[in-house]
């Protein structure tokens, strides 16, 4: 019988920070970890226990894959004391992906918040891999400040990849900001796409997922079409524990991807 | 299969043999309450009472349970915890041993497998106990069960007055009392008289056929407010519960040693649904108190197939604040059909 609860051990290949708090984890497994995007993997820092976390790498390529992890808690405050060369555990992955199915001849119109593009990247990077499937990608990205923003040194390059259009904003700027001032959804008052038959991804804080979906919704995006990662307190990963859950959902079995669809009955699902 | 007597005497000398070959747990007097403790003799036993302060569902979730092992100098080498030991648990009431078919299709029901739950139910054997006077806060049969339920139970035994009739419900309980007579039919008439006399005395106080309908428009029903009011989210219903098996997942090191343990939960406690970041989706109150009653006669509905309450009574008998299930459910109820 195999144990869902054994993490698989895992080495910090190279790290690399993306911010002040937040670092990427380059990790290989001693076995691969069959992710596709959307689902996630619980994390162990020996001695400290578990989080999740979704890989932030693209599935078409697993012999290694990365996590971008902000410092938050216990684990992870010990997971940044860790250097390449260190052993950690991982097991998984658990969730649902993304239906990307769904997503082929559409333009899809992806908003991530703070850390929240970190799970993005991987649907992102599985996107652009079958790129001629989909019609344009769209990433809409809102940081606290310029310094706060992740993968500074990638979203050059992959605004250079046709069919891709990004815009970005911060809450608050410095001298050099040449870009939008302002929350993510500033940058949503035009969208330069068919709403009825587009796809729309959201990561990001609750309060941010709130207001993104409200201007979605507005802009006359269907409730089914809006896909939000509801993440929770996912601790077993195997919907046994039920902390994580939302409603008639466990986030660990049926999620933590929803549709607006999914969740539009719970009373405060953002709350 | 066939029914058989066991008489006092012999109930004892079977335990004395059970309790050579693994561990046998029944119901202890410890002070006013009984609880499930190893016993190694029948007569440490006290089989009169109707419901132990815990539920059975300790001995195949522990409170606490260590699921494996690492030294901290080599965190990648795991060492997986000890197998556990093969149990009798005896003195099972009928509403306990449906508490675990319950936890059952939790545990290993449903595609992914909980080992360490199911290395200790294989290794199990439940001779359960018919109730013969119910307690007043008991009501399995409102949901689904009954005083003499055979659910989830290897062997039911029944007082007959001083011997016991045996009904093997499984192989492995047939195995226990094989060497036992057989039972006469004046046995198995005398049987269905006291399950009728016990059936009799449950007032069937909730009826819960209706409520699965009515509580999927319940989650925004500002009635959670006023049924929670007494609430001081202690956790208490959560921790007697047969069925309730929430548990947090924690390492713990001393001294280059190091364990991965998990921990019995409960979704009353502010933290339970905190995250990291200190977002916390279940800080009110009443979203706890909330959380537990859908939980028990919607959400799990929606994912075994049935309520899981099995009727038992102890969160109203341990309650601090006076809450009573049956009647949150009633007034629930009287709400939503509004």
């Amino acid at each position: 019988m195999s144990n869902p609860y054994q993490p698989i051990p895992a080495t910090i290949l190279e790290t690399h920070d993306e911010t002040p708090n937040i670092r990427t984890f380059k990790l290989k497994p001693e076995r691969e970890i069959p992710f596709l995007a959307g689902q996630f993997v619980e994390l162990t820092v020996p001695g400290y226990g578990e989080a999740p976390f979704t890989p932030s790498s693209s599935h078409f390529k697993r012999d290694t894959f990365d996590m971008t992890i902000m410092k938050v808690g216990r684990a992870t405050s010990a997971l940044f004391d860790l250097k390449p060369g260190d052993r950690v555990g991982a097991r998984g992955p658990f969730g649902q992906r993304y239906p990307l199915e769904k997503f082929e001849g559409k333009d899809i119109y992806i908003v991530g918040g703070g850390v929240g593009l970190a799970p993005l990247r991987a649907l992102f990077l599985a996107l652009v891999h079958e790129i001629g499937k989909y019609q344009r990608i769209f990433l809409r990205y809102g940081a606290r400040t310029p310094a706060d923003i992740v993968y500074k040194h990638l979203l050059p390059e992959w605004q250079k990849i046709p069919k891709v259009d990004i815009d970005l904003s911060v809450d608050v700027s410095d001298e050099k900001w040449m870009k939008k001032v302002g929350v993510v959804t500033c940058l949503m008052d035009e969208i330069p796409c068919d709403e009825k038959s587009s796809i729309a991804v959201v990561c990001g804080p609750p309060i941010m997922m709130k207001f993104v979906n409200q201007k979605l919704l507005d802009a006359g995006f269907q409730g089914g079409d809006i896909y939000l990662s509801m993440e929770t307190n996912m601790s077993c990963g195997v919907g046994q524990c039920r902390h994580c859950r939302l409603g008639p959902y466990l986030t660990c079995k049926d999620g933590p991807v929803l549709t607006w669809d999914q969740i539009k009955d719970l009373e405060n699902p953002f709350v | 299969m066939t029914q058989r007597i066991v008489t006092a005497a012999d109930l004892d000398k079977l335990v004395a043999g059970w309790a050579k070959s693994g561990a046998v747990y029944a119901p202890v007097e410890v002070k006013d309450w009984t609880e499930f403790r190893r016993i190694v003799s029948l007569a440490e036993t006290d089989l009169t009472r109707v419901n132990t302060k815990l539920s059975a569902r300790g001995l195949l979730f522990p409170h606490c349970e260590t699921m494996f092992r690492f030294e901290a100098s080599r965190p990648d080498k795991a060492q997986e915890a000890d197998e556990p030991e093969t149990q009798v648990v005896l003195g099972v009431r009928s509403c306990d041993a449906a508490g675990i078919a319950v936890l059952d299709k939790f545990f290993s029901g449903q595609g992914e497998t909980d080992t360490y739950y199911q290395r200790r139910r294989d290794r199990t054997t439940l001779v359960g106990l018919s109730c013969h006077a119910p307690a007043d806060t008991c009501f399995c049969s409102a949901v689904g069960g009954s005083p003499t339920g055979t659910r989830g139970l290897d062997l039911l035994l029944t007082d007959l007055g001083g011997r016991y009739l045996a009904e093997p419900l499984t192989d492995k309980g047939a195995a226990l009392v094989k060497d036992m007579p057989e039972a006469s039919a004046s046995d198995l008439a005398k049987k269905a008289e006291l399950a009728d006399r016990a059936e009799a005395a449950i007032t069937e106080r909730i009826d819960t056929r209706k409520l699965k309908g009515l509580l999927d428009t319940a989650d925004g029903n500002p009635i959670w407010e006023e049924l929670s009011l007494p609430c001081v989210n202690c956790g208490a219903c959560t921790f007697v519960c047969p069925t309730c098996h929430c548990f947090d997942i924690t390492d713990e090191t001393r001294k280059g040693k190091g364990a991965r343990i998990r921990v019995w939960d409960t979704c009353q406690s502010c933290t339970y649904s905190q995250h990291a970041s200190g977002h916390n989706p279940r800080l009110a109150p009443s979203a706890r108190f909330r959380n537990r009653t859908m939980d028990k006669f919607r959400y799990t509905v929606d994912q075994v197939g049935e309520v899981s309450c099995v009727g038992c009574g102890r969160c109203i008998r341990e309650c601090p604040a006076g809450i009573d299930i049956c009647e949150t459910v009633e007034r629930l109820m009287l709400a939503l059909v509004k």
